[in-house]
C-alpha cells in the first residue's frame, strides 16, 4: 500500500493520464479527475498528500481550487503545473500556497523528484486518515470568493449593468454600421457581448487619444498643476486579449516612474471581461496566448446560453456579484457547456502563427537586414493607422495649448507612433527613423521583440484590429512573423547539413614549441612558444589561447605579447590550477597545445590617436604587457600614454626587467605602487588608486584601459569617472572560465553575452546591461 | 509692447473663411480682439493701413490683375499667412486648369466672355513668398487660432505632419473605405480632427497632400476600391490640381 497519495486536476485527458502512469510507476497511489469543483469534492473524502493541478480548469480554475484547499485542507501540499505561465499567476499561487509552479510540458523525473521533496518536507502527523462528509452547501452571497466561478442568469446581468450604470458610467460593445464600437451605454439592450471585435480597443478609456496633463500659467513664477481623471468608469465585456493589453499597459504606466494620469483612471475602472466566443477573421490571439486570461479583470462571463458563468478575478467583482446577483454553483452540465464553446472558439481563428511565440525576438534579431521590411513597406501610406487601432500601442507627444489671453496653457499629450513619418525627427531636422522601412519594421520589431523584451510581456495581443485598418494591407504582425519565419526555415534548409563546412580540428590544439621559460615572481613564469617555421600566431593585443596539456585539459590564457613582435608569442602565466601547474613543470624544447586566438582583443582602432590611460593590477598585466608593447612599437599612432601598475608588494611584481625599461622610457610615463613596501622599498605604497590624482588627464581625447581584479575595477573606476571619463572611454578586459573559446560551451557567459567571443575586452558602456560583469 | 496689426485681404474665392473667423464665437472673439489690431478687414470695416504686422490672404490668383497687388500686400506686411485652400493649394479654383482658358472663359460667362481676363489658377505662394498656412476648405477656427496665439508667444506655427487617419482613428470613426466608400484622407494633411468623416462623409483632400504622400499607394487603393484611374484622377482633381501637378 502506498504512503501518499497524489490527486492529480488536469482537463486534458493525455497530460492527466501520463502523470498517473509516471507516478503510479514510482509508487504512489494517484488519483486523477478533470475539474475543480470534482478536485475539492474528493479532497473531502479522501486523503491526499499532493495535488497537481492545472490553472487552467473549465469552471473553478487551478487558483481557485488553491485558494479552497488553502482554506480546508491546509495540510496538502499543491504543485501547479502550467502551459500558460505569467509572472502573475505564479505570484498568486505561490500566495496560495503552492509549493511550485512547473511549466508543461515538463519530464517525468521533474515531477517525480519535485513530489518526492515535496513529501520529504511533510511532517507524518500532518494528515488525516478520514474526513466527516460535510451537507451539499447551500449557494449563498457570502459563498461569493475571489476565483471562484458562478453560474448567474442571464436576466441578472441587466441588474449587473443597472447597479453598475448607477454609480459610474458604463463603456461597453454596441453595435455601429455594421461595426462593433465601445461607447458609453445608456440602455442595457446596446450592450453586445456576442461581438468579433471592436474598431478601437476598450484601453482607449484607459490612454485616451488626448487628455491633459497640466494646467500652465505663463509669464510670472511657473505654475504646473496635474490634471487626474478621476471619474468611476466600467468597461463590461471586454475581450481576453483585450485584457492581457491593458496587463501591459499596467506594466508600461505604473511601474518605473509610474504615470499618475493612467494609474488615476485604472483605480477608478472596473474591467468585465467576456470570453470572445465568436472571434474576428483576422484575430490570432491563440497564436499569442490572448483568447483567454485569468487575470486582469474584475469580473469575466462567459454566455453559454440562457445562463451566464461568471468567474471573479477581485474582492471588488466578488461584491459586485453577491450585490447584484443571484449567483450560485454551476453544475457539472453548465462547466461542460462552458469549456466545450472555449474550446469551439479557440478553433475558430483563421489566422495563427507558425512558430512558438518565444522564438520571435531572436527569429527578428536575425532578420533585421531582410529585404522583407523594404519590400513591404513599398505600399505603407505611412498613415498610421495600424498604431491608431492597437491596444498594445501607447506612445504619445506632448504638447501645449495656451488660452487666447495668453495667460494659461495646458500640456496635453495625445497618442502618436513610430509609424509616422515625424516621430524620431529632432529640431535640427535630423530624422532618426526616416525610411518607410525603417518605421515598419520597428513597429514588427516592437510587436515580436522590443516589448517583450523590456517589459516581459509580448507586445501584440493578436486581436487584429491592424489587419483591418491597414489600406494597402501590409500591417498583419503575423503575416510579417510568418513570413520571416519561413525565410529562416528556407535558409536552414539551404544551410544542410552536408554542406556546412567541416572543421575537424575546430578542438585540436597545434603544437608549439616552448622556448623559452623565466620566472616572474613566486609563483608565476613567462613561457615563449613558437609554431614551426616561426608560423605566426596571428593575434591581436588582448586575445587569448587555449593551452592544452594532453591528459590534463585545457586553460584559457591570455597572450602577453604584441604580434608586432612576430616569430614567437609569450604566455604569462600564474600556476593555479592543473593544467598551470603542468605547464610550469614543462622544459625548453617541449611542445605544447594551443588553440586560438579567440576573444576580439583590444579595439585598436579607437586607441589610436587617443592619450592612453593603461592601468593594470597584478597579473593584470599579463593581458595589458601585449598592447603596452603594441603601443610602444607603434608609438607614433598615440598620444600621450601613461601606464600605471600596481603590485601587492615588492616580491609580487612581475617583469622587473621591463618594469625598469619603461620607468627609463621617455616614450611613456611609467608610474607603479605597492600596496605594502618592504626595506628595500623606495618606490610609492599604496593602492592603485592614489596613482590617479596626479596623473594629467584630457577627458576628452582620453581612452582608459584597466586590466586587474575584479576589486580594483570598482575602485579605478570611480576614481576615473571624478577625472570626467564617460563609460564609452573606459574599456576592462574580463576574466570568465572561457572552456571551449568558440561560444559554445556556456561558461564564460556574462548573462546574455559570450566571454570568448563578444570579449573579453569590452567598454564600460557596453556593460552597462549586463548585471552580472563587475 | 503694442499690439500687432492684423489684416485681412482676399482674392479669387467665396470668402468663406474670412467669415469663419467672424463665426468666431462671445469670449474668444473678445480675447481675439484684445490681443491684436485688426486694420484691415473688408467683411468688417473700411479703414486702411501702410504697414501690417501679419496679413491673413484668402483666394487664389486667377487674373494679371490680382499679381501686383498681392506683391504690393507682401510688401508691407512682416508676415503673410495663407487662409484657406484656395490661398494655400489653389483650391477648387483650380478646376478650370484642366481646360483652356478661353473655354472656361466661354463656358462661365458665355456671350461676355470678351469683357474678361482669366489665367491658370495659382496658389499665393506662386507668387509671393507666404510665411505659414492655414489650410482647409474652410478653414478649422481652432487651428487658425493656434497659429495667431503661437505666432503671438513667438512659437513657429507648426501643421501636422501626419494624414487624416490619425486624427479620424482619435475620433473612433469607422473607416469610409471599410463602409464601401472611398476616401482622401490616408494622403492628405490632418489638422481638420477629421470633420467630414466624423459627420458621415469621406475627406476630399482639402488641406492638401502631407509632405511625403505614397499617391502610388493611394491610387492602387482606390482602384481596388472600384474606382478606375479617370474616377480617381478625378478625386485628386477637386482642391489637389496644382499640388498633384507639382508632384509629377
Amino acid at each position: 500500500m502506498p504512503e501518499h497519495s497524489v490527486l492529480v486536476v488536469d482537463d486534458e485527458p493525455i497530460v492527466r493520464e501520463s502523470i498517473r502512469d509516471w507516478l503510479t510507476e514510482a509508487g504512489y497511489a494517484v488519483a486523477t479527475t478533470e475539474t475543480g469543483e470534482q478536485a475539492l469534492e474528493m479532497v473531502k473524502t479522501q486523503d491526499f498528500s499532493v495535488l497537481v493541478v492545472d490553472l487552467r480548469l473549465p469552471g473553478k480554475t487551478g487558483l481557485a481550487v488553491l485558494e479552497a484547499i488553502k482554506a480546508e485542507r491546509p495540510w496538502i501540499k499543491s504543485i501547479v503545473i502550467t502551459a500558460y505561465p505569467s509572472s502573475e499567476t505564479a505570484q498568486e499561487a505561490r500566495r496560495l500556497g503552492a509549493v511550485d509552479y512547473l511549466l508543461k510540458p515538463f519530464a517525468p523525473d521533474d515531477l517525480e523528484r519535485l513530489i518526492n521533496d515535496t513529501l520529504a518536507a511533510i511532517p507524518p502527523e500532518a494528515t488525516v486518515a478520514t474526513v466527516e462528509r460535510p451537507i451539499a452547501e447551500a449557494p449563498a452571497a457570502e459563498a461569493i470568493t475571489v476565483r471562484g466561478t458562478f453560474a448567474i442568469d442571464k436576466e441578472d446581468l441587466r441588474s449587473l449593468y443597472e447597479g453598475l450604470a448607477a454609480s459610474a458610467k458604463v463603456v461597453g460593445p454596441t453595435a455601429k454600421q455594421g461595426k462593433y464600437v465601445f461607447r458609453k451605454i445608456k440602455r442595457f439592450e446596446e450592450l453586445r457581448l456576442d461581438y468579433d471585435v471592436t474598431v478601437q480597443p476598450p484601453a482607449n478609456f484607459l490612454r485616451p487619444a488626448k487628455e491633459t496633463l497640466l494646467t500652465l500659467k505663463l509669464g510670472g513664477a511657473p505654475g504646473a498643476e496635474p490634471v487626474l481623471d478621476e471619474s468611476p468608469r466600467v468597461l463590461f465585456g471586454v475581450h481576453p486579449y483585450d485584457i492581457r493589453a491593458i496587463e501591459l499597459l499596467d506594466e508600461v504606466f505604473m511601474t518605473a516612474h509610474p504615470d499618475p494620469n493612467y494609474i488615476t483612471r485604472r483605480r477608478n475602472t472596473l474591467i468585465i471581461g467576456v470570453d470572445c466566443l465568436h472571434p474576428s477573421a483576422n484575430s490570432f490571439a491563440p497564436s499569442m496566448g490572448t483568447h483567454q486570461t485569468e487575470t486582469g479583470f474584475d469580473l469575466l462571463l462567459t454566455d453559454i446560453g440562457s445562463t451566464v458563468m461568471v468567474t471573479t478575478g477581485s474582492e471588488r467583482g466578488a461584491k459586485l456579484l453577491s450585490e447584484y446577483t443571484q449567483a450560485r454553483e454551476p453544475n457539472d452540465n453548465e462547466i461542460a457547456t462552458q469549456k466545450a464553446l472555449r474550446d469551439a472558439a479557440a478553433e475558430e481563428y483563421p489566422l495563427s502563427l507558425e512558430i512558438a511565440r518565444e522564438r520571435l525576438p531572436k527569429l527578428l534579431e536575425d532578420h533585421y537586414d531582410d529585404p522583407y521590411w523594404e519590400e513591404r513597406s513599398e505600399s505603407c501610406l505611412s498613415c498610421g493607422s495600424c498604431i491608431m487601432v492597437c491596444p498594445t500601442c501607447f506612445c504619445f507627444d506632448v504638447k501645449d495649448e495656451v488660452s487666447l489671453d495668453l495667460k494659461g496653457a495646458v500640456r496635453v499629450r495625445q497618442w502618436d507612433g513610430c509609424m509616422l513619418t515625424d516621430f524620431a525627427k529632432v529640431s535640427g531636422g535630423e530624422n532618426f527613423r526616416h525610411g518607410k522601412a525603417d518605421r515598419f519594421r520597428h513597429r514588427i520589431f516592437r510587436k515580436g521583440k522590443y516589448v517583450l523584451e523590456r517589459y516581459g510581456i509580448v507586445g501584440c495581443v493578436g486581436c487584429g484590429r491592424c489587419i483591418s485598418a491597414c489600406l494597402p494591407e501590409i500591417a498583419s504582425p503575423v503575416e510579417a512573423f510568418n513570413t520571416i519565419a519561413r525565410r529562416a526555415k528556407a535558409e536552414a534548409a539551404r544551410r544542410l547539413i552536408g554542406k556546412v563546412e567541416l572543421q575537424p580540428d575546430l578542438y585540436a590544439p597545434q603544437p608549439a614549441k616552448l622556448v623559452r621559460v623565466e620566472p616572474l615572481a613566486a609563483n608565476e613564469k613567462v613561457f615563449e612558444f613558437q609554431f614551426d617555421n616561426e608560423k605566426s600566431l596571428g593575434h591581436r593585443p588582448g586575445q587569448f589561447v587555449e593551452v592544452s596539456m594532453a591528459g590534463i585539459g585545457e586553460a584559457p590564457i591570455s597572450i602577453s605579447s604584441s604580434p608586432t613582435r612576430d616569430g614567437s608569442f609569450e604566455l604569462a602565466i600564474r600556476n593555479v590550477g592543473n593544467v598551470t601547474r603542468a605547464l610550469h613543470g614543462s622544459k625548453e624544447g617541449a611542445l605544447i597545445g594551443i588553440r586560438g586566438p579567440f576573444g576580439n582583443g583590444f579595439p585598436i582602432e579607437s586607441l589610436e590617436w587617443k592619450d592612453l590611460l593603461l592601468v593594470a593590477g597584478g597579473i593584470g598585466l599579463f593581458p595589458l604587457r601585449s598592447l603596452v608593447q603594441y603601443v610602444i612599437d607603434c608609438r607614433e599612432r598615440f598620444g600621450r600614454v601613461t601606464l600605471l601598475f600596481g603590485a601587492r608588494s615588492p616580491e609580487e611584481r612581475v617583469f622587473k626587467t621591463e618594469l625598469s625599461q619603461w620607468e627609463e622610457n621617455s616614450d611613456i610615463e611609467f608610474q607603479e605602487t605597492v600596496d605594502r613596501g618592504d626595506e628595500a622599498w623606495e618606490g610609492n605604497v599604496g593602492v592603485i588608486t592614489t596613482l590617479i590624482p596626479a596623473v594629467e588627464i584630457t577627458p576628452a581625447k582620453t581612452m582608459a584601459v584597466i586590466v586587474g581584479p575584479p576589486i580594483m575595477y570598482r575602485f579605478v573606476i570611480g576614481e576615473l569617472k571624478k577625472r570626467g571619463l564617460a563609460d564609452e572611454q573606459i574599456i576592462l578586459s574580463l576574466e570568465r572560465r572561457m572552456k571551449c573559446g568558440v561560444g559554445k560551451c556556456g561558461h564564460c557567459q556574462i548573462n546574455g553575452v559570450y566571454v570568448c567571443q563578444e570579449g573579453p575586452v569590452f567598454t564600460l558602456a557596453q556593460l552597462r546591461n549586463m548585471r552580472e560583469a563587475v | 509692447m503694442s499690439k500687432p496689426k492684423v489684416a485681412f485681404f482676399d482674392f479669387t474665392c467665396c470668402e468663406g473663411c474670412q467669415l469663419d473667423t467672424l463665426n468666431i464665437q462671445g469670449e474668444e472673439l473678445v480675447d481675439l480682439l484684445e490681443a491684436v489690431d485688426i486694420v484691415e478687414f473688408r467683411e468688417v470695416a473700411s479703414g486702411k493701413a501702410e504697414s501690417y504686422d501679419i496679413a491673413f490672404v484668402e483666394g487664389s490668383i486667377t487674373r494679371e490683375s490680382e499679381i501686383p497687388r498681392l506683391k504690393k500686400i507682401r510688401e508691407r506686411a512682416k508676415i503673410v499667412i495663407a487662409l484657406g485652400a484656395c490661398a494655400h493649394i489653389g483650391g477648387v479654383n483650380c478646376l478650370k486648369n484642366h481646360l483652356a482658358m478661353d473655354e472656361a472663359l466661354k463656358i462661365v460667362y458665355g456671350e461676355c466672355a470678351k469683357d474678361y481676363d482669366t489665367i491658370p489658377t495659382r496658389p499665393i505662394d506662386a507668387v509671393v513668398p507666404v510665411d505659414y498656412v492655414v489650410p482647409g476648405c474652410p478653414i478649422n477656427t481652432g487651428e487658425f487660432l493656434r497659429i495667431v496665439k503661437e505666432l503671438l508667444l513667438g512659437k513657429t506655427p507648426e501643421l501636422p505632419t501626419y494624414p487624416v487617419c490619425v486624427e479620424c482613428k482619435m475620433a473612433g470613426n469607422i473607416c469610409v473605405f471599410e463602409l464601401g466608400k472611398t476616401c482622401l484622407g490616408p494622403v492628405t494633411r490632418a489638422g481638420c480632427n477629421a470633420i467630414c468623416v466624423t459627420a458621415g462623409r469621406h475627406c476630399w483632400g482639402c488641406r492638401g497632400l502631407v509632405d511625403e504622400p505614397n499617391l502610388n499607394a493611394q491610387h492602387d487603393i482606390l482602384e481596388k476600391h472600384g474606382l478606375s484611374v479617370e474616377e480617381v484622377l478625378e478625386k485628386f482633381k477637386i482642391y489637389n490640381t496644382c499640388t498633384t501637378e507639382e508632384k509629377k
